[in-house]
């Protein structure tokens, strides 16, 4: 018994029909694979780019609003932090290394973050795709995606400059020189520029933390002539460190957060919204393989004396009831995987156009939940399939030949 | 050889809304022997195809018994009487109910396909040698594209394909023009004799019928009359 022929022969004839059905069933699994993919890959691209910032310091206030800032680079205005902080930081057990963050200022819309070498460096486990780290308090160190090469000059603006945001007056006199270029991360950091915090405070009129020697840069600094900072990114030497510096640090005046933990309360927030965009997409798919069945089921009814004459030429009945079945299968089937597809590539394109806002990037891969989702479909489809493959085998032939 | 046929005490009615039962057929005795041509006539509505589809089990008669080679129909189960059908009848339409999505070849051997997944070679060979005796000379053309007379020789080499020893045709030319059911008669009578096939046609064709070696006049259910012998073998 083979009755892909005749199945495949119908399907040729109902070229557009066939065409319309894989092509609603495809679009309803794609929106459920680019809810369920995308969700993950936020999930994912957002906990990659916060990987670096173990334990972040900032000013009392929005958890969410300091996550922001420090780590995503986003313009939220912060209140500043004494940089006392940062000393009394260095002079803790358990910090591997603290790096001060101050922003505000921009080069053509990228940010230029003051911070140390240590924080350039991760504290020395991360190299730099070209040049070297800076040394002297008008160098820079660029992220992958800013367009300046090694050698070229940059004069910061205060605020975010040609983007608008927070005026754009430009710092008379500053320059800074690029000396190297950081490897692309992945997230916001790789459109922004790293300059000494020294300098920062220079151009704000803050006090450098240095006394003597003015031209050196980085820590150790004297407690008595030093500016604030944005944010404190400290990398703890334990975990047991991480929570004691945590608790240590949730004062009157700073809060310590581990972004980790910010992020996990936001993705229960996501999750709510895919679990609800899950559920609709699902009703979406239960609707369109109702349509699909409905449309068979009517259609049999056309099919009545086609289905009379294969009997009367000797197809036995599992052979009718295999060809609607096949018939119908392969439509979910065909129309699941093209939707697996093209889930696959809207949630890419969805990606790619995150990443060119953000600067975060979204590492997309299609995973079980979708796999699961167009096999439920296609057993689902399968199984309902038998409802009319079952209609079409216990018709009466005389009368289907009659019709 | 083909298979003989004996069927007695027919009765065929339908229930009607609201009233007593339509009687479509009530049927003494009808007999074809073994390789017989054999032609059913009558008028519009006599029950000629009602009796064309209890002689072959695709419609079951409230009573009575349709014997073929000993076989009754009657008494066989869904299954038993789909392979027997399977096995046994080539089966050629008034309308040709050819499968417009597959070739004149793929037509052909549509009902090997019932038996088989992948159809034998010495099946392809004969479905070609098959369209070639009876005048179809593209095999691959889309059949929908067909002129009728080609259609339904497509639609009898269908029926001759697994070589059946029951042949059974409604109206094999009502739909064609003179010169085509006189050539397409010719085909059906002489391919039977060929195989030794048992042949029932219904017809109102006068020159198909002539051709056959009996004819049955069905009126209003039942049969009132039998040519004998009508054509010398």
């Amino acid at each position: 018994m083979n009755p892909f022929p005749l199945v495949l022969a119908d399907m040729r004839r109902g070229r557009a029909g066939v065409a319309a059905v894989v092509a609603v069933i495809a679009v309803a699994v794609a929106l459920g694979v680019a809810v369920t993919a995308q969700e993950r890959a936020l999930r994912r691209g957002s906990a990659r780019a916060a990987d670096a910032f173990d334990l972040v310091i900032g000013a009392r206030g929005s958890p969410t609003q300091l996550i922001l800032s420090a780590v995503y680079l986003q313009p939220t205005m912060l209140e500043l932090v004494p940089g006392s902080e940062l000393l009394r930081l260095d002079a803790e057990s358990g910090v591997a290394w603290a790096a001060p963050l101050i922003f505000g200022d921009s080069w053509k819309g990228r940010p230029i973050v003051g911070s140390t070498a240590s924080f350039v460096s991760a504290g020395g486990t991360r190299g730099l795709a070209a040049g070297r780290i800076f040394l002297r308090d008008h160098e820079a160190v660029v992220g992958a995606a800013v367009p300046l090469a090694i050698g070229e000059t940059i004069q910061p603006s205060h605020g975010l400059g040609s983007t608008g945001a927070g005026g754009g007056d430009s710092h008379q006199g500053a320059l800074f020189h690029v000396v190297g270029r950081l490897p692309r991360q992945g997230n916001p950091w790789d459109g922004a520029i790293i300059a000494p915090v020294e300098a920062l405070w220079a151009m704000h009129a803050r006090s450098t933390g240095h006394t003597g020697d003015e031209s050196r840069i980085g820590p150790p600094w004297d407690g008595r002539h030093i500016g604030e900072v944005s944010a404190i990114v400290v990398k703890p030497k334990s975990v047991a460190d991480a929570y004691r510096l945590r608790a240590r640090y949730r004062t009157a005046g700073t809060t310590a957060l581990f972004p980790a933990e910010v992020l996990l309360e936001l993705y229960a927030t996501l999750g709510d919204a895919r679990d609800l965009l899950a559920l609709v997409t699902l009703a979406t798919q239960v609707l369109v393989v109702a349509a699909v069945l409905l449309a068979v089921l009517s259609s049999l009814a056309q099919r009545r004396r086609q289905i009379g004459v294969l009997r009367a030429l000797g197809a036995p009945r599992a052979y009718l009831f295999a060809a609607v079945w096949a018939h119908v299968t392969a439509l979910i089937g065909a129309g699941a995987l093209l939707g697996l597809l093209l889930g696959y590539a809207g949630s890419w394109a969805l990606s790619a156009a995150f990443h060119a806002r953000t600067g975060i990037a979204l590492p997309v891969s299609l995973s079980w939940p979708e796999a699961g989702l167009a096999t439920a479909l296609v057993g689902a489809g399968a199984m309902l399939a038998m409802i009319p493959a079952w209609r079409s085998c216990r018709l009466p032939v005389a009368t289907a030949l009659k019709a | 050889m083909g298979l003989d046929l004996e069927a007695s005490d027919i009765r065929l009615s339908y229930p009607a809304a609201g009233g007593p039962p339509v009687r479509v057929l009530d049927l003494a005795r009808l007999r074809v022997r073994p390789s017989e041509a054999a032609g059913i006539t009558g008028p519009s509505g006599s029950g000629k195809t009602s009796l064309l589809y209890i002689l072959t089990g695709i419609e079951r008669p409230c009573s009575g018994a349709v014997r073929w080679g000993g076989v009754d129909l009657t008494g066989l189960r869904q299954g038993r009487l789909d392979r027997w059908r399977q096995r046994n009848v080539g089966f050629v339409f008034q309308d040709f109910h050819l499968f417009p999505g597959l070739s004149p070849m793929a037509n052909v051997l549509l009902p090997a396909t019932f038996g088989h997944f992948i159809v034998p070679s010495w099946m392809r060979s004969r479905a070609a040698e098959l369209l070639d005796r009876l005048g179809v000379p593209d095999r691959s053309a889309p059949t929908a594209l067909l002129s009728r007379g080609e259609m339904q020789r497509v639609a009898l080499a269908r029926a001759l394909l697994l070589t059946p020893q029951v042949v059974v045709a409604d109206e094999p030319t009502a739909s064609l023009d003179a010169d085509n059911a006189e050539a397409v008669g010719e085909l059906l009578v002489s391919s039977c004799r060929a195989i030794d096939s048992t042949l029932i046609v219904v017809s109102h064709d006068a020159a198909l019928l002539s051709r056959l070696d009996s004819v049955h006049r069905l009126q209003q259910g039942s049969l009132t009359l039998r040519f004998a012998e009508t054509a010398a073998r």
